[in-house]
């Protein structure tokens, strides 16, 4: 069955050092689309995603510091880049040598079409 | 939003004495095009020069840009037309907090209270007296060791920056988060933040990601990054959204010295932070 977030994962996952794009509840930290190269643990990375970004949502609003846009998680051999719209959140796991900038843009580029 | 700014930009351009600047100026310094809204804000009150919600809007922009001294003058020029201005009071008593200057911040934050300024002023006010006090027992008692909650008042010197350790149960243990208005928050944040290093430590090597090095995330009006620091505590620094990634991962990094040098020195734990809900 085709899936209305292949298209966007297909595009993610194109991206030069790009491991893993998934989309994920922020709720239950649930993945609802994913594609990932074998070896990855996409449900473990999904709950981690999502954990954080409520996390980062949570204190936000405590600081009062309007809604978060972008999130990046960087690690020594790996990063994770989120952006949310709703409950969804779009998450890529890239290499740590990739190109967090254009990994940004892209991301945000792709939340526009998640609908 | 895209399209109102669209629209209140065609307008503005229609009828360039148009109001609509304030809607527009707003939206973009949401939006963090912070130039720009600072230049759409700054024609608006040439314009409207007895309107205080334009100079109010140019004060907020200068916040978020980071320059406080432009912020204090638009919201003096706020309160030279409309001295009853709660959010002005406010606005000043926050500047001058961040300055330093205690008296002045008190002065203008319980005038902001007296005008039916929110609960949160209240709160603000507090803070100020708190620091206040804080400053003074520091000059009374120099050989005393660093007063937790200045941990990182000398090297935060930008309007916006702020800076905060929590340990392993998001107790503060040093530092301040002040929220745009001057109100100390790090307890709120500290709650929502708890065991988030555990967390990322134990899923990162089930991923075999090895050590996280930082998490940063962006909102509205701020940057804010986060490390792990010594005794498994969490140290998170903020700044205004206009400040750049590599300014902010430098002055995270200072932080981190600091954190590293306050532990040695103090032989500090995680014993020693205090429970969100009760106060320093």
């Amino acid at each position: 069955m085709n899936s209305p977030f292949e298209p966007v994962l297909d595009g993610l996952t194109r991206q030069r050092g790009v491991r893993a794009s998934l989309i994920v509840s922020e709720k239950d930290g649930l993945v609802v689309d994913s594609k990932v190269r074998f070896g990855e643990q996409g449900d473990r990375l999904a709950a981690l995603a999502a954990s954080i970004f409520r996390k980062a949502r949570l204190s936000a609003r405590a600081a009062h510091l309007g809604a978060v846009s972008f999130l990046q998680l960087d690690a020594e051999r790996g990063r994770i880049c989120a952006v949310r719209r709703d409950d969804l959140v779009l998450v890529v796991v890239a290499d740590a040598a990739a190109n967090v900038g254009l990994i940004r843009v892209e991301l945000l580029k792709a939340l526009e079409q998640i609908q | 939003m895209t399209d109102e700014i669209t629209r209140w930009s065609e307008e503005l351009a229609r009828d360039p004495s148009s109001r609509v600047f304030l809607q527009l100026g707003d939206a973009l310094r949401r939006k963090g095009q912070l130039d720009v809204a600072f230049k759409i804000a700054q024609r608006g009150v040439e314009r409207h020069p007895n309107d205080p919600e334009g100079h109010d809007l140019l004060a907020h922009i200068a916040i978020a840009r980071g320059d406080l001294a432009r912020a204090g003058q638009a919201w003096e020029a706020v309160l030279r037309v409309a001295p009853d201005h709660a959010g002005a009071m406010k606005g000043l008593g926050y500047v001058c907090f961040q300055q330093r200057r205690f008296d002045d911040a008190e002065r203008y934050l319980a005038q902001a209270a007296q005008n039916g300024a929110g609960r949160d002023v209240i709160a603000a006010l507090e803070t100020v007296r708190s620091r206040s006090a804080t400053d003074t027992i520091a000059t009374e008692d120099i050989a005393q060791s660093v007063d937790s909650r200045r941990l990182f008042a000398d090297l935060l010197v930008d309007a916006g920056q702020t800076a905060l350790l929590l340990d392993t149960e998001g107790y503060v243990l040093g530092g301040v988060y002040l929220d745009p208005d001057g109100t100390d928050v790090a307890e709120g944040v500290g709650a929502h933040l708890t065991g988030i290093s555990e967390e990322v430590h134990r899923a990162m090597r089930r991923l075999d990601m090895g050590a996280w090095k930082s998490i940063v995330f962006e909102t509205q009006v701020a940057v804010v990054a986060m490390a792990p620091a010594p005794s498994d505590a969490l140290l998170i620094v903020a700044a205004s959204r206009a400040t750049p990634l590599g300014l902010l991962r430098r002055l995270m990094g200072q932080c981190s010295e600091r954190v590293v040098e306050w532990m040695a020195t103090n032989g500090r734990g995680t014993a020693n932070g205090h429970r969100p809900g009760s106060r320093q």
